[in-house]
């Protein structure tokens, strides 16, 4: 049940070092994994083995490398934080996962699956360029898939990087490992703007994701795959109970998310007239301050003040949210007056002025500081584009939608000034998170655009009969329903349990877990929990690194550069190229552009575009010709383009596309892809009766099969 | 010279000439994608209609454990009934299909049997 001790700081979990020991068992034991694979498949033939895990797959490995891979790193960051902010409504938007597994693995499983082993491809353009005897589709498909997952691949770095730096962060062990990072960085050039917490982070990452899937190929992929995809549904299944109990049981969760209205966010300007001796960080985040009418206004800071030493009336901006429902300042302030959270104020007021009366203090308030005495002064304020004022905001459609705000003041009123009117942005975030058109566009994008991945794809290629499939589509059934759901329940939670973190949503996820485990006394899970995101980002990146160079490997090199190449050659040019591949995705990642996040929107959405539609009609269409199978990938990737470029003229910016009719560019792209295809193929002969016997015609079943 | 490839002057295989497999492919393929547009057009709408705050109007929102009675019967009760039908296509629907050989393997089979 809620208890007032409920806010607990993130730092409890931090200085107990889990997050850094986590980190630290988790790479020794990909490391084990990769050396078992590596001595397991001396054996076999390289290349199918590397890449493809020899086709071998049961059904353990085969269900959760896929369910693994497919759950990026997003649904452990990104979509917790979207919860939060939004509320009940992205249950609609995740709704289409009750139909992916049987999507994503039954459309295309089997028949892809068969087709690969007739001509023995063990990549997508290998499939591509076999069944239509031609190289121009083969290679055509491999400039596809290089093009949008190296893109990817950046981005999916920079977020394994984020990961990292939100769980360790606070680790005493890790800020030294920062503070000698700082020291060793040139002073100008190209690293010389780059956080070196980040830069660390994200060179312990790179390091372990890209030696693993270096050395151990497909299979390591796979096995820390099964690994990763366990800790997921363990972190889930524990935190359901924990939170629910929490927010007070199902029914007072219900109730609170009901009567909530979204908060108000901002700038607030604060004074520190004391001088200090030393750099002091101020013990709380909460500030309450007299309002209209005689009610009080509670703000949170999503940072914690740190005011540097000898600075007399010191001033400091900082974003807020400010509360806005009753009941929830209510709660958040009784849980501000007493329990672990005002027992770690007056320790941190006590360091600060050793002579403090602590035992005085009843409320751990930043403002509530004696011999400080902090002024506070809002500076800009903002409402929630969709939901302001609105009660229920949370559990209706479409769903409270809040404003973005620049990262300074400076900034903010930069940003106002320029806009001489609303603008197309706030035109759309005014119409709630999820209007009706963009509802049916994510019941494209999850199911049917998962379909259209090729990373998804190759490992359809990789299980060893149907019987697995079978059984993998109802494990993976099983998998996401205990995921994505209950993520929902334990998000909406959340936010009765940490209010307040509109603008820190990256670290929702981890105060979870550290709040959840704290308030139940089992401090240690934490560790267990914070490894959920870890283990989704880590699953996806090896996949996508591996997918890269057996593109460059086997369909660049072996197919059109050197077909005699030895197997020792093709050996040491998939290591080498997996290393450099995995290395040119760190140095992107180091100083990434600005619109990463949309840049994995535009790549996961293009990919789908490109090949969905002609790998369907690869596999089931037997007068498909191989002018159709480029036609069709050619003019899905533009009409995909095209809405991209149409954001330049209608909303001034490539990565707000046009979408005609509210709809995303995902189900244009879709369209003309599957509409272009046919067509073009009715325009030239149709393909050899060879390829159409080999590919279409009854074979005779093989003995042991 | 090597013969010219055939343009299919031939007629297509006639219907028992067919791959198994493709033909089970295809057919559970339209009816995963079927089932799909099903779950769409329920899902959708219903959320639509029953829980969206519409111009002016403030939907009467009550709840079935926990959740709102629209995310309950627009979303977990057919993922329910999703997972159901999944069951049933894995377990009663699907074909177990022999999907042959890979070349690689049949070639080290060969390889071992010739030693």
């Amino acid at each position: 049940m809620l208890d007032a001790k409920t806010f607990t700081p993130l730092l409890a979990v931090d200085n107990s070092g889990s997050a850094l020991t986590v980190f630290l068992v988790y790479t020794l034991v990909v490391f084990g994994l990769a050396l078992l694979s590596n001595h397991l498949f001396k054996n076999k033939s390289f290349l199918s083995e590397y890449f493809l895990g020899s086709r071998g797959l049961g059904v353990w490995a085969f269900a959760l490398t896929f369910a693994a891979t497919s759950a990026s790193g997003g649904s452990f960051t990104g979509f917790p934080s979207r919860i939060y902010s939004h509320g009940w409504i992205l249950a609609l938007w995740i709704a289409s996962y009750m139909v992916f597994p049987l999507c994503t693995m039954g459309i295309l499983g089997k028949r892809i699956n068969q087709v690969a082993r007739i001509s023995g491809a063990i990549t997508v353009p290998d499939v591509l360029r076999d069944r239509y005897r031609s190289p121009t589709v083969g290679l055509l498909a491999v400039s596809l898939i290089v093009f949008f997952m190296s893109f990817n691949l950046v981005a999916q770095f920079k977020a394994g990087g984020k990961i990292l730096i939100v769980l360790l962060q606070d680790n005493a062990l890790f800020q030294d490992g920062v503070a000698w990072t700082r020291s060793v960085l040139p002073q100008t050039g190209f690293l010389s703007a780059v956080d070196p917490g980040y830069l660390l982070c994200l060179a312990m990452f790179a390091f372990a994701v890209i030696a693993y899937t270096t050395y151990g190929g497909f299979h390591a992929v796979v096995w820390t795959d099964v690994m990763q995809g366990i800790v997921m549904a363990i972190g889930v299944m524990i935190m359901l109970p924990l939170a629910i109990s929490q927010s007070g049981g199902v029914d007072a969760m219900g109730k609170s998310l009901a009567e909530m209205t979204p908060p108000r966010v901002g700038f607030v300007e604060l004074t520190i007239p004391r001088a200090f001796d030393k750099p002091i960080t101020l013990p709380s985040r909460w500030v309450l301050i007299p309002g209209e009418n005689g009610n009080q206004r509670l703000l949170r800071l999503p940072a914690i003040p740190t005011v540097p030493a000898h600075s007399p009336g010191y001033k400091a901006e900082s974003r807020y949210v400010e509360l806005t429902t009753p009941a929830e300042i209510e709660r958040q302030l009784e849980r501000l007056r007493g329990g672990a959270e005002l027992d770690a104020f007056r320790a941190a007021v006590k360091r600060l002025d050793p002579a403090a009366a602590v035992e005085s203090l009843t409320i751990a308030l930043l403002n509530e500081i004696p011999s400080i005495a902090i002024e506070t002064t809002i500076v800009y304020e903002k409402k929630y584009l969709y939901g302001d004022g609105v009660v229920g905001a949370y559990v209706t459609g479409p769903g409270a939608n809040g404003p973005t705000l620049e990262a300074t003041l400076q900034a903010e009123l930069d940003a106002v000034k320029r806009k001489s009117q609303i603008n197309d942005e706030e035109l759309a975030g005014a119409l709630g998170f999820l209007p009706l058109s963009i509802a049916v566009s994510y019941f494209f994008m999850w199911a049917i655009s998962g379909t259209g991945q090729p990373s998804n794809m190759v490992r359809l290629m990789a299980f060893n009969n149907s019987n697995t499939l079978r059984k993998s589509i109802f494990t993976v059934m099983i998998y996401f329903s205990l995921i994505y759901f209950p993520l929902v329940i334990i998000f909406c939670c959340a936010r009765v349990i940490l209010p307040g973190m509109e603008l820190d949503p990256d670290s929702i996820m981890p105060s979870m877990a550290v709040a959840l485990t704290s308030n139940a006394g089992q401090g240690w899970l934490a560790g267990l929990l914070i490894a959920a995101p870890f283990a989704a980002i880590m699953s996806t990146v090896d996949s996508f690194l591996l997918l890269i160079s057996s593109a460059m490997v086997r369909d660049i090199y072996q197919r059109n550069i050197n077909p005699k190449a030895s197997e020792k050659t093709i050996k040491r040019l998939s290591y080498w190229c997996t290393l450099l591949v995995g290395i040119g995705a760190m140095l992107g990642a180091v100083n990434p552009p600005k619109f990463l996040q949309d840049i994995i929107v535009y790549t996961g959405s293009g990919l789908s575009a490109c090949f969905l539609g002609p790998v369907v009609y690869t596999l089931y269409w037997p007068r498909t010709n191989a002018a159709g199978m480029i036609g069709g990938m050619l003019c899905g990737f533009a009409a995909h383009l095209a809405m991209y470029v149409g954001g330049v003229y209608v909303n001034d910016s490539f990565f707000k596309p046009w979408q005609p009719m509210g709809f995303d560019p995902i189900i244009i792209g879709l369209v003309v892809s599957f509409a272009s295809t046919p067509l073009i193929t009715k325009l030239f002969p149709p393909p050899e009766k060879a390829l159409i016997d080999r590919y279409f015609r009854k074979r005779p079943s093989t003995p042991d099969a | 010279m090597p013969p010219a490839p055939s343009h299919s002057p031939d007629p297509p295989p006639a219907d028992d000439e067919w791959d198994p497999v493709f033909i089970h492919s295809r057919r559970e393929a339209r009816l995963i994608v079927l089932v799909w547009l099903v779950a769409m057009l329920w899902t959708v709408p219903y959320c639509y209609f029953t829980g969206f705050r519409k111009e002016g109007e403030s939907p009467e929102v009550t709840f079935i454990l926990g959740m709102p009675d629209w995310v309950f019967w627009g979303i977990a009760a057919p993922w329910m009934v999703a997972n159901l039908f999944t069951v049933w296509f894995c377990f009663g629907y699907f074909v177990d299909d022999d999907l042959g050989r890979d070349p690689d393997e049949a070639d080290s089979d060969a390889a071992k049997e010739s030693v």
